[in-house]
């Protein structure tokens, strides 16, 4: 029934820029009524797409990330695109998490890419001519009685 | 809810053995130099307990955590004490999810 919409940000690939993204989407995510802790989630995924970009897009050039929201009536996803060389998004391949290691097996590095995973339904990565990472969540259904 | 960034806090209160720095606000990528910078210097004084209070944090990302995952292994090779408290729910979730929560906790 409702149709797709969409809304468009692009924001120089600048740390200081990716809390302007999350202020975005926080708008939107409210608008569709997603619940607080949905849009927890979805902050933190599309904030860690967002610093892959603009830590590893441009190396050290000016450059943008476009942002685009595409809402649906049952689900929100958001497409963090940079326009750089393509970069493989850093992953501590075997075991990403922290789960049963010892204090001198954690690391530091590569939890972006899991936490992305972690939180949303579905994140898909494509390259071409620069990095697209699409995030999409669900809105459960139940929230609503109308 | 307002809708104007968190911005970034720091403070230090220091007890008798025991170094608390309350961080809040938005901990993410854009503040991770300035938190590496107030951090340097807490971790060297082993012979104290350093104790983050996270009561006020709204938020954090991977590199605020990875920064975490940095104080806990520099305090352990200095066998120097190290605890988190006062988290958040939802900055909880995420401890659980990325598995650092059991390096976080009060132990000697």
């Amino acid at each position: 029934m409702t149709k797709e919409r969409n809304v468009t940000l692009s924001v120089p690939a600048l740390p200081e820029y990716v809390d302007l993204v999350r202020l975005t989407l926080y708008g939107i995510a409210s608008k569709m009524k997603f619940t607080f802790e949905d849009i927890e989630d979805m902050k933190v995924a599309v904030s860690e797409a967002c610093n892959n970009a603009v830590l590893h897009a441009y190396g050290g050039d000016d450059g943008n990330v476009e942002v685009q929201f595409v809402t649906n009536a049952d689900e929100l996803s958001i497409t963090v695109r940079d326009f750089g060389r393509s970069f493989k998004i850093a992953e501590n391949q075997a075991t990403p998490s922290l789960h049963g290691k010892s204090i001198d097996e954690i690391q530091s590095g590569g939890l972006g890419l899991y936490l992305m995973q972690a939180l949303m339904d579905r994140v898909e990565v494509q390259h071409d001519g620069g990095t697209a990472v699409t995030l999409t969540k669900k809105r459960i259904k139940s929230e609503e009685t109308a | 809810m307002a809708m104007v960034p968190n911005k970034f806090t720091l403070r230090t209160e220091n007890r008798d053995n025991q170094t608390i720095v309350f961080v809040g606000g938005e901990f993410d990528l854009e503040v991770a130099t300035q938190m590496r910078a107030a951090m340097e210097p807490l971790i060297e004084l082993a012979d104290r307990r350093l104790t983050l209070n996270l009561q006020d944090l709204k938020y954090i990302d991977s590199t605020g955590i990875g920064i975490l995952i940095s104080v806990v292994k520099a305090r352990h090779a200095r066998n120097a004490p190290f605890d988190v408290e006062h988290v958040p729910t939802h900055i909880r979730k995420l401890f659980d999810m990325t598995g650092i929560t059991p390096f976080l906790a009060k132990a000697e």
